[in-house]
């Protein structure tokens, strides 16, 4: 009997459904409305992503400048990474063991003008959160390369880390001449294990990495890197090594300082995107090697904005969101016109159904207009923008289709938003007005929109965390690291909020509406 | 020329593909009520709408007490109108509806009183237009055409939605009107709802004028008031389910 | 013309939707405005006073504009949704008429709307600002309507609401669908500003220049008017030829076509 009623009002709501279907496509208006909110959608993304182009110049001087953009290596684990650093190395031939004493850490932080290239000229004496300096294992010095390696950092204690993303924490606490630090890495195959001490003599174990299909012989050496402050400030280090030893697992010999270190700068070249503070360098002292390095090795981090495949799509979807929300009010309020209610109710006279085959049908026609023009538009845009020279954010085929179908929901629960205000409110021009106001007014301080580190202030965050405009979340991509200090702001292209979190508050919004809507259309009369 | 004449003269009208009105010409004299006949789609509230100035004609013209509508100072103190009785802002009252139309004739606001109870309006008169009735919808359309004591009256399907008792106050109404040597013309699709209305009748069908004279005239040879309709625009029905079920889908 | 006039305005004030949202003109202007000020902060810090009080007390009128476009959208479109507009038409037959007299009364109402609401925000601005780092502490002048570029801000502020009025009647008679003609007002109002912060230059300052908001927007600066994308009256003239073009655009529609 249950299952009967339940199965008879599955299909009284597909048979209203029908019935709103059969409305809604037999308005030519609004189905040229569909096709025109659908093409306006690719033309503004493509406008939008032809207007865009990425010059670099190699010197002040703007003859120097050419298409293109500086280069961003592809991280071992996918992505986009910084990987710059100094190095020196000796190479190993199979298994072994490299041992270090640090016994000073030290800096200084650019303090000069923002808008001025950094130099060592006006510094000030300093470390990044993130600076590192210690032991590493790598395929090859070439940028992106696997690697593991362990480390003293600038405020986050001895850590181990591999490939980029991976952390552990080791000894906490600051290096220093009274709490040198001893390091140890060693190679079994493929995996890296990496080791602290306080004293040389008491290791543990911090962890290990597998980097698979690490080749045989590999690069082991002393590194010092260190990245630009969280205020956006270069920085450069200098770390004291001490009590080095290399030690093959084999018949070979051990290395000591006075070995042969090769040095490396790795990733500091004029068209490398990691703005370091100078070149770095190595130096003797007796048993000391100073190693002074500037860079970072972790994720890339979006400043100055790369772009990402969404970051052509914002206008044309505030475009394509004005004409559902149109669409939506009017066909929530034209039913009033011209009593079309009173057929409506009494084709089905269950009033919520007739609501829940309505939001069906508009927030159908939304996703589909949103989703399959961003299909359109993400691939075309990235290729027009690829093609002036802009660097594109690497994203994979499911992080597209996240975001393709995240503009689908956007449009779609927008306009089934609008709906539910069109149905309380009868009146279509307050539900449009209170549609744009939030959908429309919030893309003005969205990313792409803030420039530099200074945008985005407390109102922003607040306005796409906790409004309707959080559903724009969907359109971020950019992924954040814990292992990098850097304002992860509106204005640098992260919204505060993941996108489906974003989407979740948005329809909570959305609910509301919907509910308050199915409320007033059963209390009202007719 | 008296001021109390409808002159139409030969009016073509084209809506995209379709002819509503191919050459169309009458005239309707002070002091009759003229009946204007015609199945649903014949053209006859374009000839109405053309008449106010609504619509513009293709060829040919339509003229008021000698003057084309457009060109008169004050148009509803010389024709009143009443083309839709919905065509109302449901939030407004009646009486506000009335006033606002008194304003642009330049009618003092007294006379807005003076309507309401002429068409019977009363107490309702104070209530949102949205709440009314159809037959009261139609009172209202009616006062609105009182509004500036017209010579000339345009009514489009006055009887729609009016009770027995309205209709019959609508007919005496009608006929005082004529009486006092105004110029009325009535659509209807209803033949039936004519005599003891009309003097005259005008039947119109596809946009051509089939038929133009007193009303006792077009009886002949003992046919029912329904065959002579029949007869007379048997060619000219848009759509007659009962007779032709295929016609019209 | 003063018998449609008495008809317009008749119409418009026996209408209780239209105090509401005259009202609703007001309410918009000062919540956004306060809302604004109370969450921004300028650091004293920051470079160069960048900051125009004048302007940032108005930013209210960005949010009220729509309020006014609604207003005035409706004044037109709702006669076509009901059919009364044949009876406006056979009342009046001078089309031109109709709509001029619509427009001074929407117009005069928009004023009258705007006149509180641009006071309003003043002092709302007034008593805000310093707290926001932008007051007589932080090297900017308290704000006054003695000052001369304030006073200038403030009357341009109401003729640019008078204005968008205006824009919005004419592409109310235009469109004639009520949904249609506030999503294209509310559309031509808030894309172009938008786009014009997408793109680069020179298109971006172009889009500014000729843009109906951004152009009228910009009799409200006080400063740094050398930035602005078109000077102050010059910026609020654009405006003007957008609105004024609107209703003529819209008269010959309203004449043209067949009611």
């Amino acid at each position: 009997m249950t299952a009967l009623l339940a199965s008879r009002g599955r299909s009284g709501l597909r048979d209203a459904t029908r019935a709103e279907w059969t409305k809604f496509r037999t308005v030519r208006g609004w189905r040229v409305a569909l096709a025109l909110a659908a093409g306006l959608l690719v033309l503004f993304s493509y406008l939008q992503a032809h207007g865009k182009h990425t010059g670099y110049c190699t010197t002040p001087s703007p003859t120097s400048c050419v298409g293109g953009h500086p280069y961003v290596p592809d991280g071992a684990g996918g992505g986009a990474v910084a990987d710059a650093y100094e190095l020196a190395s000796r190479s190993l031939a199979g298994d072994g063991t490299i041992t270090a004493r640090i016994t000073s850490f030290s800096g200084r932080i650019w303090a000069g003008p923002s808008n001025e290239a950094p130099s060592l000229a006006h510094t000030r004496p300093g470390l990044a959160a993130w600076s590192k300096a210690g032991l590493m294992v790598t395929s090859s010095t070439r940028q992106g390369a696997a690697y593991a390696a362990v480390m003293a950092t600038g405020a986050h204690g001895v850590r181990f880390q591999y490939d980029y993303t991976h952390d552990a924490p080791g000894l906490a606490g600051a290096v220093s001449p009274v709490a040198a630090r001893w390091l140890r890495l060693t190679r079994t195959g493929d995996t890296i294990t990496g080791y602290d001490s306080s004293d040389g003599t008491t290791w543990h174990r911090i962890g290990s990495a597998r980097l698979v299909g690490l080749p045989s012989t590999v690069r082991v050496g002393l590194f010092t890197t260190s990245p630009n402050t969280y205020g956006g400030q270069a920085t450069r280090a200098t770390a004291a090594f001490d009590h080095i030893a290399l030690r093959p697992s084999g018949d070979g010999p051990s290395a000591g300082a006075a070995a042969t270190w090769r040095a490396t700068s790795t990733g500091i070249g004029p068209r490398d995107f990691y703005t370091a503070l100078g070149r770095g360098g190595e130096r003797r002292h007796g048993e000391t090697i100073l190693v002074t390095g500037s860079g970072d090795i972790a994720l890339a981090v979006a400043d100055a904005g790369p772009d990402t495949a969404s970051d052509s799509l914002l206008f044309g979807l505030v475009v394509a969101m004005i004409v559902l929300i149109v669409v939506a009010a009017m066909f929530a309020t034209s039913e009033y016109r011209r009593g079309l209610i009173l057929t409506t109710l009494a084709a089905t006279p269950r009033r919520g159904r007739v609501l829940a085959a309505k939001a069906v049908v508009i927030g159908a026609c939304g996703f589909a207009v949103g989703a399959v023009a961003s299909a359109v538009a993400v691939p075309f845009a990235e290729h027009v923008m690829r093609a002036n020279g802009n660097y594109i954010y690497p994203a994979g085929p499911l992080t597209v289709m996240r975001v393709i179908a995240g503009c689908g929901l956007l449009v779609a629960l927008s306009a089934v938003a609008v709906l539910g205000l069109g149905t309380i409110l009868r009146r279509s021009p307050v539900a449009i007005l209170a549609g744009v106001v939030v959908f429309i007014l919030p893309a003005f301080t969205g990313p792409g929109v803030l420039g530099g580190p200074g945008g985005g202030g407390s109102a922003v965050r607040w306005l796409y965390t906790v409004t309707p405009a959080a559903g724009f979340s969907v359109l971020g991509l950019l992924p954040r690291s814990p292992l990098v200090s850097f304002p992860y702001t509106m204005g640098n292209g992260y919204y505060p909020l993941p996108p489906w979190a974003g989407l979740l508050v948005l329809c909570a919004y959305v609910g509301t509406a919907l509910a308050a809507a199915m409320m007033v259309l059963r209390r009202r009369d007719a | 020329m008296s001021d109390t004449t409808i002159e139409v003269d030969g009016l073509y009208k084209r809506f995209g593909h379709t002819l509503a009105l191919d050459g169309v010409s009458f005239t309707v004299a002070a002091g009759t009520v003229t009946g204007f006949v015609g199945p649903n789609g014949a053209g006859k509230s374009t000839t109405m709408r053309i008449i106010l100035g609504l619509d513009s004609a293709d060829r040919g013209t339509a003229l008021v007490g000698g003057r084309p509508y457009a060109g008169l100072t004050h148009p509803m103190r010389q024709v009143g109108s009443l083309l839709d009785a919905a065509a109302l802002q449901p939030s407004r009252s009646g009486r506000n509806h009335l006033l606002w139309i008194a304003r642009s004739q330049r009618l003092p606001a007294s006379r807005v009183d003076e309507v309401a109870a002429l068409v019977g309006l009363g107490g309702a008169a104070r209530r949102k237009a949205g709440g009314y009735s159809l037959g009261m919808r139609q009172r209202l359309g009616i006062a609105a055409a009182m509004l500036g004591d017209p010579p000339v009256l345009i009514m489009d399907e006055p009887f729609n939605g009016m009770d027995p008792e309205g209709i019959i106050w609508m007919r005496a109404f009608l006929r005082e009107l004529a009486a006092e040597g105004r110029a009325v013309l009535v659509s209807s699709h209803l033949l039936s709802e004519l005599p003891g209305v009309a003097d005259h009748v005008v039947v119109i069908g596809r946009g051509r004028v089939l038929a133009d004279g007193p009303l006792p005239d077009l009886i002949t040879g003992g046919e029912s008031l329904e065959d002579v309709y029949l007869r007379l625009t048997a060619s000219a029905v848009e759509y007659r389910s009962s007779a032709e079920p295929e016609t019209g889908r | 013309m003063s018998a449609a006039l008495a008809a317009e305005w008749t119409k418009l004030r026996t209408l209780g939707e239209t105090w509401w949202l005259a009202a609703g003109v007001i309410a918009v202007a000062l919540a956004a405005s306060a809302a604004m000020l109370a969450t921004t902060h300028i650091s004293p810090g920051a470079p160069g006073g960048g900051s125009d009080p004048t302007k940032l007390a108005l930013t209210g009128l960005d949010l009220a504009q729509a309020v006014v476009a609604v207003i005035a959208v409706v004044a037109v479109t709702e006669e076509y949704a009901t059919g009364m507009i044949r009876v406006s038409l056979a009342a009046i037959p001078r089309r031109e008429a109709v709509l001029g007299a619509k427009a001074l009364t929407v117009a005069g109402l928009t004023v009258a709307a705007a006149l509180p609401a641009v006071a309003g925000c003043l002092v709302v601005g007034r008593l805000l600002l310093p707290g926001a780092g932008i007051g007589p502490g932080h090297c900017y002048p308290l704000l006054s309507i003695a000052h001369g570029a304030t006073l200038r801000a403030a009357v341009g502020a109401v003729m640019y609401l008078a204005l968008i009025a205006l824009l919005s009647l004419g592409v109310g008679a235009i469109v004639r669908d009520t949904a249609t003609a506030t999503g294209v007002v509310l559309a031509l109002l808030y894309l172009p500003p938008l786009l014009a912060l997408l793109i680069a230059d020179p298109w971006r300052r172009h889009v500014e220049q000729i843009a109906p908001m951004t152009a009228g927007l910009a009799v409200e600066a006080t400063r740094h008017l050398g930035s602005l994308p078109d000077a102050p009256w010059a910026g609020l003239g654009i405006l003007g030829v957008w609105g004024v073009g609107a209703l003529v655009a819209g008269g010959v529609v309203l004449r043209v076509r067949d009611a």
